[in-house]
C-alpha cells in the first residue's frame, strides 16, 4: 500500500482493533435481539397471571368469600353455554339471565349430560362480557376450576357461585354497563383428546 | 477535496492487484456493499411489480359491485371458478400484497438497498462490518420469497390454496382452526426467514454506523440518511424478535399441540395480537423513517441549504422509535380496554404527531428561502411530505379510540395507511431512487420520464386513496370480496386512479431501460453544490472498493456543526 513499513503496521492494528469492537457490537446485538424472543416467550406467563389479576380481557376474579357490604346497583346476569365441536355433551343454564343486586351472592346451576356411552373428562373455560367487568366479578366456586368426568349416559347439575363487587359503582367503565354476560364453553380435557382431530371437526370458511 | 479524488484513483488501480469475481459468482458469493445493495434494490423492483400486479387485480374487483375478477382469476390460477374459490383467492390476494409490499418491497428496497449503498459510502467506510453476513441477509430474504410463493400452491382453509389470513396472521384464522392446511406454515416460515434476514442486516448496519465511521466523522456530523438506518436498525432489533416469538408460539400451536393461543387449553388469541402489535407498530416506522432520512438528504440538496434543525431532526427520530413501542394497542381498541388503558393509547399516540410535526416543519423550513430547483428527486420529496402529512393527519383522527369504534376496519383506515405506506414509504423510495440512480449506475435518466412517472402516480394514488376516506366514513369494511350499490361511486373512482397508478409503474420501468440504453455519463456530482454527503466526492458509479484509507472530516470542533450542514469541509 503506503511506502513505510511503519505506518502499515498502524493501519492493521487499527484494523484489528475495528474487527474487534465490530464483533463485540455484532454479538451484543445478537444478545439483544435473543434476549427480546424471551421476553416474548415470558410475556404469555405474564399475560396470563395479569388477566387473572386485574380481570383484563373478561377474566373473572377468584375469591374465598364475599365481602357482605350491598351495592346499589342492580344488574342483569346472562349465562351462555357452549360444547366445542366432537365433545358429544349437552350443556345449558337453568335460567337464561338473573337479576342481581351488586354484593349479593347469586348461585346459579348448569345442567350437564354426557350423550355417548363411555366416561368422559372436561373442563371448562370461562369469560365475562363486557370485559371491563372482569375485574368485578368475582367468582367463590366454580365448576371450572377443576376436570369433571362424567359417567356413560351420566347427568348433572353443576353450581357456580358467585357475586358482583360492588365497587364497580366507581369504575367510570363500569357506568353505562347494565348486563354483563357470563360465558362457558366445554372441552374435551387434554388428556382425552385424539392427538390428530379431523377435518370434519374443523370450523372452516364454509362453516 | 483533491486527496479524496486522488485517494479513489489509487482504489481503482489497487482492486486490479487482486480482482473481484465476476459473472455469477461476483453476485452469488458477493460480499460487497454495492453489490448486495443493487441486488436487494433489484428484488425490492421485482417484489414490488408483483405487489403491484395483486393490488390492481384488487382494485379491478372492486371497480363495480359484484364479483366479476376474481372467479375468473381463480379458475385460472387453480382450476375451480365457483364463487368460495374466488372469495378466498381474493383473501390471498390481499394477504400476499400486503406481506410483499412489506417484507419484500419497502424494507428490501430502503434498509437492505439504499442502506446498504449509501451509509458507508456517506460515513467514509469501505465497506460494511459483516460483508458476509450481508451475504446471507440477502439470499435469506430470497428464501423467504420463495417459501411466500409456494404456499400460494398448497391448501390454505379446507379445499382451498394458499392463506387468506392477512399480514397479521391473527389466531383462529392463523391456526389450525381456521387454515388447517400448510399454507399458513409456509407464511408463518416466510416471515421466521424475513425477519431472521432483517435482525441480521440490521446488527450490521449498528456495527458499521457505530464503529467504521472515518476519522472526524461524528456521530453528530453523520448525515441523517445513515442516522434514519441506525434508528430503523435499532427498531428491528428491538421488534423483530418478538415476531418472531409469536410466530414460534404459533407455529407449535398449529402443528405440536401447544395451547399458547388456543383457549380449550387456557391460551388467549388476543395475547397474539398484543405481541404481534408489539412488533407491528414499530414496524410501521421501520417502513418509514429511512425514508425520513432519504427526504431529508434530497430537501437539503435541491433547496442548497443545510437541513433545518439537524440535531432536532435526530432526536425526533429516536422520539418516534422509542414512542413506536409504547403505543401499540391502539390497533386493539375494539378488543374490551378499560377507559382508563384507552386514555393512555390514545394520549400516547397523539403525542407521536409532535416529533413527526418537528420533522415536516423541519423539511418546510428547509426549503423556506432556499434555492430551489424541482429535479425528479425534489418533486418526488414534496410529494412525500404532502401525502405523509395527510396520512399523519388521518392518524391523529384514528388514534381516538371514540372514532375508532366507528371507522375500525373500514376503509378509512385502508386509505390512512397507504397514504402513510404506499405514498409516504413509497414516494421516499422513489425520491430516494431519482436521487442516487445516477450514482449507483453512472447514468442520467431522462428528467422528463421522470417528471411523467411522478405526476401520474401522483395523480394515481391521490385518486386512488382519497376517496377510500369516503368509503370508510359510508361505513365500507375492509378485506371484504363485494360491497352493497351504496359504495358504487367512489369504488369506481379508486379503481380508476389504480389503474393510472399502473400506468405510472410502466413509465418507470421504460425510464430504467431508457437510461441504460442512452448511458448519458453523470459524473461524480450531477446535483451541483447543493449534494455536500462524502458519496458525491467519488466517481459514479464508484469504485468497487473505496475509503481504503479513510477520509478524515473537518467540521467546526467548536460548535460540532455536522458535516451534513455545510459547514464541515472535507480533505
Amino acid at each position: 500500500m503506503i511506502a513505510s513499513g511503519d505506518r502499515e503496521g498502524t493501519a492493521l492494528t487499527q484494523r484489528g482493533r475495528t474487527a474487534r469492537n465490530s464483533r463485540l457490537i455484532g454479538a451484543g446485538g445478537a444478545l439483544l435481539a435473543l434476549t427480546m424472543v424471551g421476553l416474548t416467550y415470558a410475556a404469555a406467563p405474564f399475560y396470563s397471571a395479569f388477566c387473572r389479576a386485574t380481570g383484563y380481557e373478561g377474566t373473572p376474579q377468584v375469591v374465598k368469600a364475599n365481602v357482605d357490604a350491598e351495592g346499589r346497583r342492580i344488574l342483569r346476569v346472562a349465562f351462555d353455554a357452549n360444547v366445542a365441536p366432537g365433545l358429544g355433551w349437552s350443556f345449558e343454564p337453568e335460567s337464561d339471565s338473573i337479576r342481581l343486586r351488586t354484593g349479593q351472592t347469586a348461585t346459579v346451576y348448569f345442567r350437564v349430560r354426557n350423550l355417548r356411552d363411555s366416561e368422559v373428562a372436561a373442563r371448562a373455560t370461562f369469560n365475562v362480557t363486557p370485559e371491563v367487568s372482569g375485574g368485578w366479578f368475582d367468582k367463590i366456586s366454580c365448576f371450572c376450576f377443576t376436570e369433571q368426568h362424567l359417567g356413560p349416559r351420566e347427568s348433572a347439575e353443576w353450581p357456580v357461585v358467585f357475586f358482583l363487587d360492588p365497587k364497580l359503582e366507581t369504575d367510570p367503565s363500569m357506568a353505562r354497563v347494565d348486563s354483563i354476560t357470563l360465558s362457558y364453553t366445554l372441552f374435551a380435557a387434554p388428556s382425552e383428546r385424539p392427538s390428530q382431530v379431523g377435518p370434519g371437526d374443523r370450523a372452516g370458511p364454509a362453516g | 477535496m483533491a486527496s479524496v479524488t486522488d485517494l479513489t484513483h489509487h482504489d481503482v488501480e489497487a482492486h486490479h492487484e487482486h480482482g473481484h469475481p465476476t459473472g455469477w459468482r461476483r453476485y452469488l458469493y458477493s460480499t460487497n456493499h454495492k453489490d448486495i445493495g443493487t441486488l436487494y434494490l433489484i428484488f425490492a423492483v421485482v417484489a414490488g411489480l408483483i405487489g403491484t400486479t395483486l393490488s390492481v387485480a384488487i382494485r379491478a374487483e372492486l371497480m363495480v359491485p359484484g364479483g366479476h375478477v376474481f372467479p375468473l382469476i381463480s379458475a385460472i390460477m387453480t382450476g375451480d371458478g365457483s364463487l368460495d374459490a374466488a372469495k378466498n383467492m381474493y383473501n390471498v390476494f390481499f394477504s400476499s400484497h400486503a406481506i410483499i409490499m412489506i417484507f419484500f418491497m419497502v424494507m428490501p428496497a430502503m434498509m437492505g438497498g439504499f442502506g446498504n449503498w449509501m451509509v458507508p459510502l456517506m460515513i467514509g467506510a469501505p465497506d460494511m462490518a459483516f460483508p458476509r453476513l450481508n451475504n446471507l441477509s440477502f439470499w435469506l430474504l430470497v428464501a423467504a420469497f420463495a417459501l411466500l410463493m409456494c404456499s400460494l400452491f398448497v391448501e390454505g382453509s379446507p379445499g382451498m390454496r394458499g392463506f387468506g389470513g392477512g399480514w397479521v396472521l391473527y389466531p383462529p384464522m392463523s391456526s389450525d382452526v381456521g387454515t388447517p392446511g400448510p399454507a399458513a406454515d409456509f407464511v408463518i416460515l416466510t416471515m421466521h426467514l424475513a425477519g431472521a434476514s432483517s435482525i441480521i442486516g440490521s446488527i450490521n448496519f449498528i456495527a458499521t454506523i457505530l464503529n467504521m465511521r472515518a476519522p472526524g466523522m461524528t456521530m453528530f456530523r453523520m448525515p441523517l440518511f445513515p442516522w434514519s438506518v441506525l434508528v430503523t436498525a435499532f427498531l428491528l432489533l428491538l421488534a423483530l424478535p418478538v415476531l418472531a416469538g409469536a410466530l414460534t408460539m404459533l407455529l407449535t400451536d398449529r402443528n405440536f399441540h401447544t395451547t399458547f393461543f388456543e383457549p380449550s387449553g387456557g391460551g388467549d388469541p388476543i395475547l397474539f395480537q398484543h405481541l404481534f402489535w408489539f412488533f407491528g407498530h414499530p414496524e410501521v416506522y421501520i417502513l418509514i423513517i429511512p425514508g425520513f432520512g432519504m427526504v431529508s438528504q434530497v430537501v437539503a440538496t435541491f433547496s442548497k441549504k443545510p437541513i433545518f434543525g439537524y440535531v432536532g431532526m435526530v432526536y425526533a427520530m429516536l422520539a418516534i422509535g422509542l414512542l413506536g413501542f409504547v403505543v401499540w394497542a391502539h390497533h386493539m381498541f375494539t378488543t374490551g380496554l378499560s377507559l382508563n388503558t384507552q386514555r393512555y393509547f390514545v394520549f400516547a399516540t397523539m403525542v407521536i404527531a409532535v416529533p413527526t410535526g418537528v420533522k415536516v416543519f423541519s423539511w418546510l423550513a428547509t426549503m423556506w428561502g432556499g434555492s430551489i430547483s424541482l429535479k425528479p428527486p425534489m418533486l418526488w420529496a414534496i410529494g412525500f411530505i404532502f401525502v405523509f402529512t395527510v396520512g399523519g393527519v388521518t392518524g391523529v383522527v384514528l388514534a381516538n379510540a371514540a372514532v375508532t369504534r366507528y371507522l375500525h376496519d373500514t376503509y378509512y383506515v385502508v386509505a390512512h395507511f397507504h397514504y402513510t405506506m404506499s405514498l409516504g414509504a413509497v414516494f421516499s423510495i422513489f425520491a430516494g431512487f431519482y436521487y442516487w440512480f445516477p450514482k449507483m449506475t453512472g447514468y442520467l435518466y431522462e428528467d422528463r420520464l421522470a417528471k411523467w412517472h411522478f405526476w401520474l402516480m401522483f395523480a394515481g394514488i391521490n385518486i386512488t386513496f382519497f376517496p377510500q376516506h369516503f368509503l370508510g366514513f359510508q361505513g365500507m369494511p375492509r378485506r371484504v370480496v363485494d360491497y352493497t350499490e351504496a359504495y358504487a361511486l367512489w369504488n369506481m373512482v379508486s379503481s380508476i386512479g389504480a389503474f393510472i397508478s399502473g400506468v405510472g409503474t410502466i413509465v418507470f420501468v421504460y425510464l430504467i431501460y431508457e437510461a441504460f440504453a442512452a448511458k448519458r455519463l453523470a459524473g461524480n456530482n450531477p446535483w451541483g453544490p447543493g449534494a455536500t454527503t462524502l458519496e458525491w466526492t467519488l466517481p459514479s458509479p464508484p469504485p468497487f472498493h473505496q475509503f481504503e484509507t479513510p477520509p478524515h472530516i473537518f467540521g467546526d470542533e467548536e460548535t460540532h456543526a455536522p458535516a451534513i450542514a455545510g459547514h464541515g469541509n472535507m480533505a
